[in-house]
């Protein structure tokens, strides 16, 4: 589903945030991706979402090359990615149906099938009866299942999340944590960014692990590299 | 469709709606933006108002001028009608011979009226009208010569046709000199088609800053989105989908700045007419002032709405390809 063949990224200034790169995420897998703050992980998920471009190296979605994705097709790449942030990135001027709906109405749909899909989703985290809410009224993992739920509204192939859980305690991260194991068994190919290890112990899924912008573990193994 | 994943289908093609009421349902779409922007409008009545109100004064100055320069032309139409050629007749004609001349005249198809002014006449008037009164007595005999006012007939009065005229009248053995009253109107012809590229230069120059009000005002709305630009780019919007609020804001903004303009041009021009009506009785001169008909308000609508959008297409262009998630 995404393929990393040896990329390396370095900022104007100068930074290396990454540099060769390798890992690849089998279709309907799910995998965390952890590491210090600054390590990388932010950028490894910018670039899968063409927020960056590499300096150098191959980032490969489903077989095709982002190099040659142009600036005018990014908008069509990130209809298929759901993207969740640790900052949630919602419209707080903006009910949570108008936000949930956000991504159908750039498609294009319907009315009718906006409302019957934002409701789906908005079921799937648990907010159907928040749907005319004002997001500045809700707590901040409802804020967070939000985000999931515009994510996932128009069933993309493939989650991102950077930090999810960064904002919440134990219980709610969790709760997080199991919604995306939800899409993943839906098929859904996931990739979740934090340096919440606590969290990763408990679960037995794929880590890849970030240092300094090189990818030093990539198994089920636990590492103590991380944030402690 | 998608770039990355084959058979997986976005909107509405993923629903199987027919190409009718996709049709259909993209000026539904259309509609309910430009609704929308214009609420957007109506949210901040303030600032919206003051940049329709510049975009409408901008536009009254332009349309003002126009309406004067087309009223002028129109007025100096009138006067070409009213040309009369003056004929001055040889010192050595004499009175008698003078009458002949008229009554020979009269009789062409071209003249509509003759009047005959001897010369101890013109010189009593001179007299008058100059106030050198005595002075004149001095003289030792009198320096001006008999005068034949020759009034064309309408279908000979402009210029072309009554110069030809003129020169039919030199002919005439007693005719010294003949003038013809039009070279101050081709001297107005001149003023008035420079006044024309100015009013032209004008707009030009205001339609310019028109556009840098515009797109200054939607620049400002794009900063006060940025957050939401942000976050409809991370969730996949196009850049021509975020363009779009924008670029029906614009088209308000020249819509509602045109009407503006028409009904201040209109004020203006129910002022000077009122104003006017008193001064031209005094000249013996009937004027309606001429107002914008349907032609011009169209085209002045039209220009308006086009300024508009050149604003914030130039505006969003930039701005919105500068707002990217990082």
């Amino acid at each position: 589903m995404i393929k990393f063949e040896q990329v390396s990224k370095t900022y104007s200034g100068g930074q290396q945030a990454l540099s060769k790169v390798d890992f690849h995420l089998e279709p309907g897998e799910m995998a965390f991706l952890t590491g210090h703050s600054g390590a990388g992980k932010s950028t490894l998920l910018k670039l899968i979402s063409i927020m960056e471009r590499p300096t150098v190296g191959n980032v490969l979605i489903n077989g095709h090359n982002l190099n040659n994705i142009s600036r005018n097709q990014i908008a069509y790449i990130r209809r298929d990615i759901g993207m969740i942030f640790q900052s949630h990135q919602l419209l707080m001027d903006r009910s949570v149906f108008d936000n949930v709906a956000l991504p159908l109405v750039i498609e294009g749909h319907s009315r009718k099938n906006i409302a019957s899909r934002v409701m789906a989703a908005l079921d799937m985290v648990g907010l159907k009866t928040k749907a005319k809410h004002s997001p500045v009224m809700l707590s901040g993992g409802e804020q967070q299942r939000v985000g999931i739920a515009r994510a996932v509204v128009n069933r993309p192939p493939l989650l991102l999340a950077d930090e999810p859980t960064g904002n919440l305690d134990p219980k709610l991260s969790m709760e997080i944590i199991r919604l995306f194991e939800d899409f993943n068994q839906a098929g859904v190919s996931v990739l979740i960014a934090t340096h919440d290890l606590g969290l990763i112990a408990r679960m037995k899924y794929r880590t890849l692990t970030l240092k300094q912008g090189k990818m030093i573990t990539d198994g089920l193994e636990q590492n103590d590299e991380g944030v402690s | 469709m998608s770039i990355l994943f084959k058979g997986r289908q976005h909107g509405a093609k993923q629903q199987g709606i027919s190409r009718i009421q996709l049709f259909v349902m993209f000026f539904v779409d259309h509609l309910r933006q430009s609704l929308y922007s214009l609420g957007e409008l109506y949210r901040t009545p303030f600032a919206s108002l003051m940049t329709i109100g510049v975009l409408g004064f901008s536009l009254t100055l332009p349309g003002t001028l126009y309406i004067v320069v087309k009223n002028t032309e129109q007025i100096s139409e009138q006067w070409q009608q009213a040309s009369e050629i003056s004929l001055f007749l040889r010192s050595d004609i004499s009175d008698a011979n003078a009458k002949q001349l008229v009554k020979r005249l009269s009789v062409w198809s071209e003249v509509e009226s003759i009047s005959y002014l001897p010369a101890d006449k013109a010189l009593e008037e001179f007299e008058q009208l100059s106030g050198l009164g005595d002075a004149i007595g001095y003289l030792e005999e009198n320096p001006l010569p008999a005068v034949l006012l020759v009034v064309p007939t309408s279908r000979h009065a402009t210029p072309t046709a009554a110069s030809l005229l003129l020169d039919k009248l030199r002919q005439e053995r007693e005719v010294e000199l003949g003038k013809l009253d039009i070279e101050w109107l081709e001297r107005l012809y001149a003023i008035l088609d420079v006044a024309k590229e100015l009013v032209f230069l004008l707009a030009l120059l205001l339609f310019f800053a028109v556009v840098l009000i515009i797109g200054n005002t939607i620049r400002l709305n794009i900063m006060n989105k940025k957050d939401e630009i942000l976050v409809m780019k991370l969730v996949g919007a196009t850049d021509a989908f975020i363009h779009r609020p924008f670029m029906y804001t614009g088209f308000w903004f020249g819509f509602i700045g045109g009407v503006f303009a028409w009904l201040t041009i209109s004020i203006v021009l129910f002022w000077i007419d009122w104003n006017m009506q008193d001064t031209l009785a005094l000249y013996n001169l009937n004027l309606d002032i001429t107002g914008m008909d349907f032609g011009a308000i169209g085209v002045m609508l039209l220009i308006s709405v086009g300024l508009g959008l050149m604003g914030s297409f130039l505006s969003v262009r930039r701005h919105v390809r500068d707002i990217e998630p990082q």
